[in-house]
């Protein structure tokens, strides 16, 4: 099984052509980066992100993978801009530890830029196939090996964690030492990464010749078992979608 | 032009995936024995090394995006061009034989750190406000108690880290590459970069 958020569903959002999803993603993103104002973000969250994940009933898991990864940040922001914002207005603390209005504004606007950025790519990845992803990038004449390490990556990676418990597994029981102070950590290190990469590279010669086996560098189109519905008025959303990432940018850029 | 298609074999294109899985999951094992360091791109520089600047480039770049489109690690993906550069400095040092002697590969190591900084920098200020939500923000709190801008504090940031993070990147590297059989090696494009 290959590794990613994607939640399957039988409707809504998931039913959508991966290609209109990514250009829904890319509209999302440049709207989190782009929005004025200290709540602009937000306000595109509410309206855009949250109705999208209702419609594909990935609400909950949305907020809760995307609330992991801003938590840290909103955080860090709250502490470092809060309280060190160079000759801010102190609104309440102790001296010069005191939280500073203009940075607690930058905190909060920065936060919603980081939920917007965060939640763009999340929606993509819970409602999206990560090989119909590869499927139609193919289909649109995205070159093969492309799409062979989009989908080989995701195939990969839980393969690796499992080599890489492995190796912890034996090399604790010979006696490494992989809690303690820094230096010995450190130590512990190369005995750790050295047999999971030599490892991993010695098997990449035999893919290589069973790709090629199989006709991998093989020129013209072929068959595929997963078929992706696509509709007129998906296309024309796409294309909708293109122009209001632009005119956001656009404005962005005039408004200031 | 020529050199730069020769570079994409099937060998290059099956290394890049591994690369990538080695990118995420050595830097998982530096994240649980809680060493101060990323070490999340060996496999962006092997490739650079072994397989040219350009494929290099490539592993960088769909490194980060496809952390960021499986939803894995979505914060990497607005990188995704500072890991492009990485792996093509990885590789154009490769091509200029700084993967010999140990010493100029830790330079290596060390300037394309502070290339990284430099293009991460105005990145993390505009999308992230200037914090990694990490320990390594009590840095960017002295230099913006200092009076820096965001801007030059995330920088700093950066310098305090990056270099130090690429020069070991590049060492372990060039550990793996002498380790590796000569053989297998020899099957890569840029092979003559490490011998």
């Amino acid at each position: 099984m290959a590794l990613s958020l994607y939640l399957p569903r039988a409707r809504g959002l998931h039913r959508l052509h991966p290609l209109t999803k990514l250009w829904l993603a890319l509209f999302l993103f440049i709207c989190g980066l782009a929005l004025p104002g200290v709540l602009g973000a937000y306000a595109a969250f509410v309206a855009l992100v949250v109705p999208l994940a209702l419609w594909g009933a990935v609400l909950r898991p949305l907020l809760v993978a995307a609330g992991r990864v801003v938590l840290p940040f909103a955080v860090s922001l709250v502490l470092v801009q809060g309280l060190f914002w160079p000759r801010g207005t102190p609104l309440f603390g102790w001296g010069p530890l005191s939280f500073k209005l203009e940075g607690l504004l930058f905190a909060v606007r920065s936060t919603g830029r980081i939920l917007m950025v965060v939640s763009s790519f999340l929606l993509f990845a819970l409602t999206t196939r990560p090989d119909a992803l590869a499927l139609t990038l193919a289909q649109r004449g995205v070159p093969k090996s492309l799409t062979y390490i989009l989908v080989a990556t995701l195939q990969i990676i839980p393969r690796f964690q499992a080599r890489a418990a492995t190796i912890l597994a034996a090399q604790q029981s010979r006696g490494l030492e992989i809690h303690g102070n820094l230096r010995r950590r450190v130590r512990a290190l190369l005995p750790l990464i050295a047999p999971l990469v030599l490892g991993s590279l010695v098997d990449i010669e035999e893919r290589a010749i069973a790709l090629e086996s199989r006709g991998f560098s093989r020129q013209g189109p072929k068959t595929s078992l997963l078929v992706l519905p696509d509709t007129r008025g998906q296309a024309l959303a796409r294309r909708l979608l293109a122009v209001a990432s632009l005119a956001v940018v656009v404005m962005r850029l005039w408004v200031g | 032009m020529q050199r730069w298609k020769q570079d994409f074999t099937t060998l290059s294109i099956v290394m890049i995936p591994v690369a990538i899985a080695i990118n995420i999951v050595v830097g998982q094992i530096i994240y649980a024995l809680k060493i101060p360091l990323y070490l999340d791109s060996i496999g962006t520089v092997l490739v650079g090394v072994l397989a040219g600047p350009w494929v290099g480039a490539l592993t960088g770049l769909l490194a980060n995006l496809i952390w960021g489109l499986s939803g894995l690690n979505v914060t990497y993906a607005p990188f995704a061009a500072v890991a492009a550069v990485i792996g093509l400095l990885a590789g154009l040092f490769g091509e200029g034989g700084w993967f010999r002697v140990w010493w100029k590969v830790i330079v290596g190591g060390l300037i394309t750190g502070l290339v990284a900084a430099t293009i991460s920098a105005p990145i993390s200020a505009y999308v992230f406000g200037g914090v990694t939500g990490s320990g390594m923000d009590a840095v960017v709190a002295i230099f913006r108690g200092m009076g820096l801008g965001i801007l030059p504090s995330s920088f700093a940031q950066g310098v305090s880290s990056d270099p130090l993070d690429k020069a070991i990147t590049f060492l372990v590297v060039w550990l793996i590459v002498k380790a590796l059989p000569r053989r297998f090696v020899a099957r890569f494009p840029r092979a003559e970069n490490v011998r």
